[in-house]
């Protein structure tokens, strides 16, 4: 027990780990790192202002591995989890 | 005088040229209605204006053909005037492409639309101060109630006649970024040779993005030499920034948007109301899906009951013209079957189509206005994966149920070819209006409600296969649904009933016509 709160508290120290956006719970925000997908996928996100070092709010995750809604500056945007698994963030 | 209409999906743009030129582009809350230029010469306080309705373009850094061909048109067709149009609710997203806008050195007014929006979200824009910054006039417009209209046209005379000191301030990127740019202009400056519609400034920052269209261009003028120093610059920026050239510069655009916002816009407390909790039961993971079935049943339901009572109401009072007319005149000679079969064909329009049509079209107006169409797009995405689609082409398909044509043009907010064409397909196979009349009128009237629905189920699963082998035959993965969900908007009375007419419109002097002719030539 004590060992594992040790644990935690050692990771919080740490640099947050890496996750893709799919990863990220509802009502959580994210900062994104990295975008892995091609450059349509980059440019079309770019026009929605979600690019690398926006933070976003996972609003909620649809059901049978359905799309994840965001909030990005006050727009709410739908990411179908193709692109989300490849939009790489660190949790805020 | 010609003035382009150009904002992003959404923003407004078609209410704003509906309010002055009469119902003639369609409007939506959807992104990406318009898909076609509409023009229109209106006449505002005695002065002629020539108005074009824009497709709505997040950018101007083109993502597909639709957005290149928007890009072209505007740059080449010398505008005397670019109406930038944005929802006021949205302005920080909204941005970027005004600073786009600027690059391009036309007179340029801003207007915030929606603004009654924005202040129930609680979002204050002190207008006078983003004019100050931008160096254009901005106005504020609330389309849908023509407010703020008049006043726009006004100053888009006096920044046309040159009575108004509207020049776009440059607005410069961050240091270091701002020297690549330069340096990549005044080279082109010197070294590209050819004339152009383009400001050099515009084209540097294109060539910077990695823009295939410009990259190509610019190539085929002055060869490998220019494309070098791109590349060269380019790499000089991915090291500064550390993210692929590609996005560098519409970051870049989106950091100096919300800067801007940021010294603009006063956040109070939004009036929170019904929209914002809507959402947790329309987007719910079971009771979304409750929701969209038992929509769909309601809405085909409510038409099929509302229509038969009042198709059952006018051909009982047909028939008893009808019968009229035969106590009148001779049962079997000439004149009566012509009148007969003449009162056919209008009856036939106004009892058995009319009553299913409107109460139809008035239906889907208010679930597209409202903004009902993205959610289901939303909840669907996972089952449209199924067919080797994603959840956006859901939103062609449903516009299908009115018509078709539009249906078709609608998959142009799809990204990728592939899926724009397994989109079309499937469009052109859902029912629509004249179909379901047909559905509604011949197998509802015979064998009951349960059979009509029925043929729009089987009609699901169909259009199921289909999906499954036309992906199988073109293998290519789709990019996936990126799509901006707008919040509710309450429909407004007369845009309805405006967008309802201008689909009836249709129906009664194309279809109508031919009815009436047919069941003469028949009888």
């Amino acid at each position: 027990m004590i060992l594992k709160a040790w644990d935690k508290s050692m990771n919080f120290a740490e640099e947050k780990p890496l996750k893709s956006l799919i990863k990220i719970r509802p009502r959580k925000s994210a900062k994104i790192i990295r975008i892995a997908g091609g450059k349509n996928a980059r440019l079309i996100l770019g026009q929605l202002g979600i690019g690398v070092g926006s933070e976003v709010k996972v609003l909620r995750n649809a059901p049978f591995a359905g799309p994840i809604l965001l909030e990005n500056s006050g727009t709410s945007v739908a990411i179908g989890r193709g692109i989300a698994a490849k939009i790489i963030v660190e949790e805020i | 005088m010609k003035i382009g209409l150009i904002g992003q999906p959404n923003a407004g743009k078609s209410t704003l040229f509906n309010s002055v030129a009469g119902y003639k582009s369609a409007t939506s809350n959807l992104p990406g209605t318009t898909v076609n230029y509409t023009k229109s010469k209106v006449r505002i306080n005695g002065d002629v204006f020539e108005i074009i309705d824009f497709p709505g373009t997040y950018s101007l850094s083109a993502t597909n053909d639709a957005e290149a061909e928007v890009r072209n048109y505007l740059i080449e067709s010398h505008f005397d005037l670019i109406i930038d149009v944005i929802d006021a609710s949205q302005m920080g997203r909204s941005l970027p492409l005004t600073l786009e806008l600027m690059e391009l050195n036309f007179p340029l007014i801003v207007v915030l639309n929606m603004f009654d929006e924005a202040q129930r979200k609680g979002i204050e824009i002190d207008t006078g101060k983003l004019s100050e910054i931008l160096g254009i006039p901005v106005q504020t417009t609330i389309a849908s109630k023509n407010i703020g209209v008049k006043e726009l046209f006004l100053t888009a005379k006096s920044l046309i006649k040159k009575q108004h000191p509207g020049k776009a301030k440059k607005i410069l990127c961050q240091r270091d970024v701002e020297e690549v740019i330069e340096e990549l202009e005044q080279y082109l400056n010197r070294n590209y040779t050819r004339k152009t519609d383009y400001p050099s400034r515009f084209l540097a920052i294109k060539l910077l993005e990695d823009d295939d269209y410009f990259l190509k261009i610019v190539s085929s003028g002055n060869g490998v030499k220019i494309s070098k120093k791109v590349a060269e610059l380019q790499k000089k920026m991915v090291k500064l920034r550390g993210k692929p050239q590609d996005s560098v510069l519409a970051m870049e655009r989106h950091a100096i948007a919300m800067d801007i916002y940021d010294q603009v816009v006063k956040i109070g407390s939004p009036r929170r109301d019904w929209r914002e909790k809507l959402d947790n039961i329309v987007m719910h993971k079971v009771f979304g899906y409750l929701i969209l079935v038992s929509v769909l049943v309601a809405f085909f339901y409510i038409i099929f009951v509302l229509g038969s009572f009042v198709e059952d109401f006018l051909l009982s009072g047909f028939d008893i013209l009808d019968a009229w007319l035969a106590s009148q005149m001779n049962p079997s000679g000439f004149v009566f079957q012509f009148v007969k079969s003449f009162i056919w064909g209008i009856s036939g329009g106004i009892a058995i189509v009319l009553p299913y049509l409107i109460p139809f079209l008035i239906g889907l107006t208010i679930l597209e206005d409202i903004g009902y169409l993205p959610r289901v797009a939303y909840l669907m995405d996972a089952f449209m994966h199924r067919i080797g689609l994603h959840g956006t082409s859901i939103i062609p398909a449903v516009l299908g149920y009115g018509c078709n044509v539009p249906a078709v043009m609608a998959t142009r907010i799809l990204t990728s070819r592939r899926d724009k064409i397994i989109s079309a397909v499937i469009s052109s196979m859902i029912p629509c209006s004249a179909r379901s009349i047909v559905i509604f009128g011949l197998v509802a009237h015979y064998l009951g409600p349960m059979w009509a629905f029925a043929i729009y189920v089987l009609n699901i699963f169909v259009i199921a296969l289909t999906g499954k082998i036309l992906s199988a035959l073109m293998p290519e993965v789709s990019p996936g649904m990126v799509m901006e969900v707008p919040s509710y908007r309450l429909p407004s009375y007369t845009v309805v009933k405006k967008k309802t007419w201008f689909r009836i419109k249709e129906f009664v002097v194309v279809a109508w016509p031919i009815l009436i002719i047919i069941s003469r030539s028949i009888n």
